[in-house]
């Protein structure tokens, strides 16, 4: 109900915005609503939008339930797509069903890879996990410019890209008449597999219970370094596996800069999934739709699309205080 | 003016939007909240301090609206942060996102179109100090820069003898420490947090302000790039210290200047991984000072007054 409710306010006070600019607000939603869900080709665009928000949401999801604060997904997004890019552009004879398919691994394993060394950093330095993946993240981000500069780079594009990478190693589309990849059907397997994980697996229990209280935690024999480290790889390997898909269904090829803001998005549609893996779903759909009917609403009635991005900052402060405001009452 | 020299003025350019910022900063976290927000803040600034110079035609007042921009943003966040006890780390993203947004849209919505326009003032110019400009090698370098990078550098002893000499910097210090205990001398830590989230707002906006206003003259989506993190990076390496902080955002403007520099060199490797060094160096001093890393005790802790 509360993540309901902050969307609603939030699009309240950005009505108000809309007024100022001299715009009315009722034809200016209905025209992102419209942008974002007209036809099967828009559906197709927003749903490839929310594919890389919902895979790293819930690896957030999983870290944020063990009071994990994991915002390196820019990061992890952004070598997962690196890996998947050398996998691809490394073995183009790959049979095309195996090579994407090593590619996926790649992406997710070297952003697991990530993740972890965050996690060792924190562990064995003590450095608190919310500076490591920050700082991490740009070095991600500069490992990928590089490589574009150096070995990974298209000669001559005048852009700091890959080459085109061979189409056997592209996600298929999965809607005809859209440009939707099966992106989106991993990202529901793993929104299943991560509740289950949560709610109905040892490793989701001992994460409940770090995230509840670490002394209980220790008192009932869970290792809270362990548990640390294995939610920050799990979710380290979503975010690299959101990146792998980027690369190989909406690109085709490493673009400098490709996963930028999607790991802060990330975290933002943990907290509007109210920290729940199956509610993320539909958190990141709403982003992925916010997103795409942004530019069609900019274009039909002259309303700037970075209105989008107040209404996430809105949503996200506004749930953020009431978690607190109850926190607190709880506590008491 | 020899290389070097010509290095440290660039080093100390770059710096001088990181300096603000991360003051402010240090302002926030020594009170015990964490100031990841100080990107979103120091992009309010920018916007702010622009706008407001472009419509009142006086850079005085523009630098006003900097500060209050600025302010504003941290208004929401210490309203979250200290009167909901949210998430510090977390509303910080949230108040970078609701910056980048609401910059971006009143640009274009301001001046009603879809486009982002392109709003020119003329940049603040450098004031030369009669007969210390004049030194060689040093005068150009510390004596004859623009108003806001003097600014900065006065802000350094100002802030450090304020936080270790005076009794409200006691009380901040005290605060960001133990602010049950300061509860119980008599201060009010929430009203304490209030007023240091927002005065980091005010600094961070000023930062904003030196970009857009001292040294481009001019206002582009998103065009802090990052700094308010570098920033953060900064307060970290600087030890919350402002003396600190200045060191290590010269640090940090030097390697970008050199960065800038060396890219017509035939190096092994290209200027990217010169740019990681800033990252790298704070990753690695706070890997070095590792559980002896004196984080101020009760950051990232909500405050209640009441007692549990």
């Amino acid at each position: 109900m509360r993540p309901i409710l902050a969307v609603a306010l939030a699009l309240a006070l950005t009505a108000l915005l809309i007024v100022a600019a001299g715009k009315n607000p009722l034809l200016a939603y209905a025209a992102l609503g419209r942008g974002a869900l007209g036809s099967w080709d828009r559906i197709g665009v927003a749903l490839n939008k929310a594919t890389p928000y919902v895979l790293t949401g819930v690896g957030v999801t999983l870290c944020f339930r063990a009071r994990v604060i994991n915002i390196g997904g820019e990061g992890q997004i952004a070598l997962g797509g690196l890996a998947a890019t050398w996998i691809a552009l490394t073995f183009p004879q790959a049979p095309p069903i195996v090579l994407p398919l090593l590619a996926l691994a790649a992406g997710a394993l070297t952003g697991a890879a990530w993740a972890a060394l965050a996690a060792a950093i924190r562990l064995h330095r003590g450095v608190h996990e919310v500076l490591v993946t920050l700082l991490l993240n740009f070095v991600g981000v500069l490992i990928v410019s590089e490589a574009l500069q150096g070995t990974l780079g298209e000669p001559g594009a005048g852009f700091p890209q890959s080459p085109l990478l061979p189409r056997a190693s592209w996600l298929p589309r999965v809607l005809p008449g859209s440009d939707l990849h099966g992106g989106i059907l991993i990202a529901v397997v793993a929104v299943v597999l991560a509740h289950v994980l949560l709610w109905r697996m040892p490793f989701g229990f001992r994460l409940r219970v770090l995230g509840a209280s670490a002394p209980a935690a220790v008192y009932a024999g869970i290792s809270p370094s362990r548990t640390f480290f294995g939610v920050m790889s799990l979710a380290g390997a979503l975010a690299g596996l959101a990146g792998a898909v980027e690369v190989l269904g909406v690109h085709y090829r490493l673009i400098d800069g490709f996963s930028h803001g999607f790991g802060f998005n990330a975290v933002a549609i943990a907290l509007l999934g109210a920290l729940n893996p199956i509610t993320v779903l539909p958190a990141g759909l709403f982003f992925g739709f916010l997103e795409t009917g942004a530019l069609a609403m900019q274009r039909a009635v002259g309303v700037p699309s970075p209105l989008v991005a107040v209404i996430q900052g809105l949503t996200m402060i506004f749930i953020l205080s009431a978690m607190g405001l109850s926190a607190r009452r709880s506590r008491v | 003016m020899d290389a070097a020299a010509e290095l440290l003025a660039a080093a100390l350019r770059i710096a001088t939007p990181l300096l603000f910022a991360a003051l402010g900063g240090i302002l926030s976290e020594r009170a015990g909240v964490f100031a990841v927000g100080l990107e979103g803040m120091m992009l309010a600034g920018a916007f702010s301090g622009l706008i407001a110079t472009h419509a009142l035609g006086h850079a005085g007042l523009g630098l006003i609206a900097s500060v209050v921009g600025g302010a504003l943003l941290a208004v929401v966040v210490a309203f979250a942060t200290v009167r909901c006890y949210a998430d510090q780390m977390v509303t910080g993203l949230a108040v970078n996102i609701l910056a980048l947004g609401l910059t971006s849209f009143l640009f274009r919505g301001l001046f009603a179109r879809g486009e982002a326009p392109t709003i020119r003032v003329t940049p603040l110019t450098q004031i030369p100090i009669p007969v210390l400009g004049d030194i060689p090698v040093v005068g150009p370098l510390l004596f004859r820069q623009p108003v806001l990078t003097y600014v900065g550098l006065v802000l350094v002893f100002v802030m450090l003898v304020t936080l270790q000499r005076t009794r409200a910097g006691l009380i901040l210090r005290a605060t960001g420490e133990n602010p049950t205990a300061t509860f119980a001398s008599g201060a009010d830590p929430v009203h304490v947090r209030f007023v240091a989230v927002i005065g980091a707002g005010a600094l961070a906006g000023l930062g904003g302000a030196v970009l857009s206003l001292q040294q481009v003259g001019t206002f582009t989506d998103g065009m802090t790039n990052g700094r308010g993190y570098l920033a953060l990076a900064a307060i970290i390496v600087g030890r919350w210290s402002p003396p600190g902080a200045l060191v290590s955002c010269l640090l940090f403007g030097a390697t970008d200047a050199l960065q800038l520099r060396i890219q017509g060199l035939r190096l092994p490797f290209s200027s990217y991984v010169i740019q990681m060094l800033p990252y790298v160096v704070s990753l690695a001093v706070l890997a070095g000072l590792g559980r002896g890393a004196r984080l101020p005790a009760a950051i990232g802790m909500p405050f209640f007054r009441e007692p549990r």
